[in-house]
């Protein structure tokens, strides 16, 4: 094999989920009518945002060897925040703010400090006192749902304060703002894990937590940021989802962790840790919202989507199977 | 040799009601290579892992360039200038060579105040590292996982000899190198001694032992059996300590060692 053969082949696998969705848009294009239109692709970006954004925050921390089941819940809890504080219909308390552009940071920042909270009591039991990250964040994804419902009484709050929505409503190159800032947070992110010693560091305890304790690595530290990080950006998916609904009910959400999950691992990241690049999450959550897409075109009713993802999850993990067994070959 | 670079005192270590070890002390000088030999479960390992900051002892001191020193983490004992190759591998499989060989201190050029990996001069690092060591791995940009074991090994060391420090421990360094290798390995240690680092290195091979050492320290039973410069014994007379048929000339003996200054009278 020569080099340049090799080196093709090392980036088909490298991105093979990209591939995939290209494929998958081809083939929907083509059979599926009124499928192959800009306001379609637009529509698929926008339906991601949400998902992508706390698809982020758990690949971070499933690439640390680790687990965090807790970041649907910590959204919800992220947009009820910002409902109660900035709603001015039901449970809403129409908190104002003048300048009005101020309640966006400080909107923003409620949401991303709340999931930053969780994050941090998180990453303190799982990481200094030794707890399985299974339990507590499973345990954190019941109380902090059940926070969400007992703080709204489970009603709900509407209308929120118009410098917030404006977010979900303005566009650029058509598409709404909300979903250049998922856009945005995998760019920073993918940046930091690739190119920062951070971000290299929490890949290198994902493969070997023993070696990088070692070798003077911070790994406790390093442990903590990264459940801060994913708590964080859960609080700013939820935030998102506050926009895009224009308020928070005590149910907003309720589903999304698995479509997280499916979306991380369809992206290539391994949930053994320590592999997996956040290019690939975003191309797994976009190609989990084309088949939707598909799926409402087509007329089936919506029941098979969940079929479908499943069958994907699946398909993904035989996929990975695959790719380290080409994989070894090269090497 | 010149002054001591590391000096243990009486340095126990249990485990419950087990003693891994009871009381040992020795002392390892600038640019001296020690052996340190002992039969499996004599307590080599437990010793590393104290000096290196991975475990704390029940008890004792050690004094590191004449200050008391104790390490709580590795990151504390590698701030100090002690750089450890353990006989299970520290590597990150998942990472390429580069990564692998700056773990824990990547080289890094601020953009707008981030610091960011600049991966040339790691790699141009690597390079010329890996180069003059002969140590021959076709991409650097390789994962380790890819790599053969003696590949791995060959990286740990190079990594040592490069980072240096005052102080080397080697844990079993050679358990997964050919001949070739091995060769090289010794040879690099030598290397690394006349540069005035302290090398201590763990074996089972009596022949390395006696290739590379300065002086053979052996351990039985959680105390130091035996404390000889390798040209005043022989094989014969250290598989003796090793085994406890303590023989004369061998060196102090395991009683009368516990809080003996004895061991320190020794030869140089």
């Amino acid at each position: 094999m020569t080099p340049r053969t090799r080196k093709i082949l090392e980036f088909v696998l490298d991105n093979l989920v990209w591939f995939m969705l290209l494929f998958v848009l081809a083939i929907f294009s083509i059979f599926v009518p009124n499928y192959f239109q800009l306001g379609i692709f637009a529509n698929i970006i926008e339906a991601s945002s949400v998902l992508g954004v706390m698809s982020i925050g758990l690949a971070l921390v499933i690439i640390t060897g680790h687990m965090d089941l807790s970041v649907e819940s910590v959204a919800a809890l992220g947009a009820m925040a910002v409902g109660i504080l900035f709603c001015s219909a039901g449970i809403g308390m129409g908190l104002q703010l003048r300048p009005e552009w101020l309640m966006v940071p400080v909107s923003i920042l409620v949401a991303v400090a709340v999931g930053g909270a969780v994050g941090l009591l998180n990453g303190v039991l799982i990481v200094k006192v030794r707890m399985n990250a299974f339990i507590i964040t499973l345990a954190a994804y019941i109380w902090v749902r059940g926070l969400v419902v007992a703080v709204s009484g489970g009603r709900s709050a509407q209308d929120l304060a118009p410098a917030i929505r404006w977010f979900g409503i303005q566009r650029i190159l058509g598409l709404p703002l909300t979903a250049w800032i998922a856009i945005a947070c995998f760019v920073v992110f993918s940046l930091i894990m690739a190119k920062t010693p951070f971000g290299r560091h929490l890949v290198m305890i994902g493969g070997n937590e023993t070696a990088t304790f070692r070798a003077g690595i911070r790994v406790t530290r390093n442990l903590i940021i990264a459940f801060v990080l994913a708590g964080a950006i859960a609080g700013l998916a939820g935030w998102l989802l506050a926009v895009r609904t224009s308020g928070a009910t005590a149910n907003l959400g309720v589903g999304l962790l698995f479509n997280a999950f499916a979306a991380v691992v369809i992206g290539g990241v391994s949930l053994k840790g320590g592999v997996g690049s956040l290019s690939g999450v975003y191309a797994g959550v976009l190609l989990l919202s084309s088949i939707n897409t598909a799926i409402n075109l087509m007329g089936l009713p919506a029941n098979f989507t969940q079929v479908i993802h499943g069958l994907l999850v699946l398909a993904a993990v035989l996929l990975d199977t695959l790719k380290q067994t080409i994989r070894q070959k090269l090497a | 040799m010149s002054e001591p670079l590391l000096v243990l005192e009486d340095i126990t270590k249990k485990y419950g009601a087990i003693e891994a070890l009871r009381g040992v002390s020795f002392s390892i000088a600038k640019g001296e290579v020690v052996a340190l030999l002992g039969d499996n479960g004599a307590g080599k390992s437990t010793l590393v892992k104290i000096i290196s900051g991975g475990l704390e002892p029940t008890s004792g001191r050690m004094l590191f360039e004449g200050k008391e020193f104790l390490a709580k983490t590795p990151a504390e004992a590698k701030a100090a200038g002690i750089e450890t190759v353990y006989q299970d591998l520290s590597l990150c499989t998942n990472v390429d060579v580069v990564a692998n060989f700056f773990m824990g201190r990547e080289i890094t050029r601020r953009v707008l105040g981030v610091p960011v990996l600049d991966e040339k001069a790691m790699e141009a690092v690597v390079g010329k590292a890996l180069a003059n060591a002969g140590t021959r791995i076709p991409s650097l940009r390789t994962k380790v996982e890819h790599l053969s074991g003696g590949q791995r090994q060959a990286i740990e060391l190079n990594r040592f000899v490069h980072w240096g420090g005052k102080l080397v421990l080697l844990d079993e360094p050679f358990a997964a190198l050919g001949v070739e290798q091995t060769r090289r390995g010794l040879e690099m240690i030598r290397q690394v001694a006349r540069q005035g680092i302290g090398v201590v290195i763990i074996t089972h091979i009596m022949q390395q032992a006696f290739q590379v050492a300065d002086r053979i320290v052996v351990i039985r039973q959680g105390v130091v059996a035996g404390d000889v410069p390798t040209d005043k014994t022989s094989p014969d007379a250290v598989v003796a300590m090793i085994t406890g048929e303590v023989l004369a000339g061998a060196g102090p003996a395991a009683q009368g060692q516990k809080r003996g200054p004895a061991q320190e009278e020794r030869t140089t």
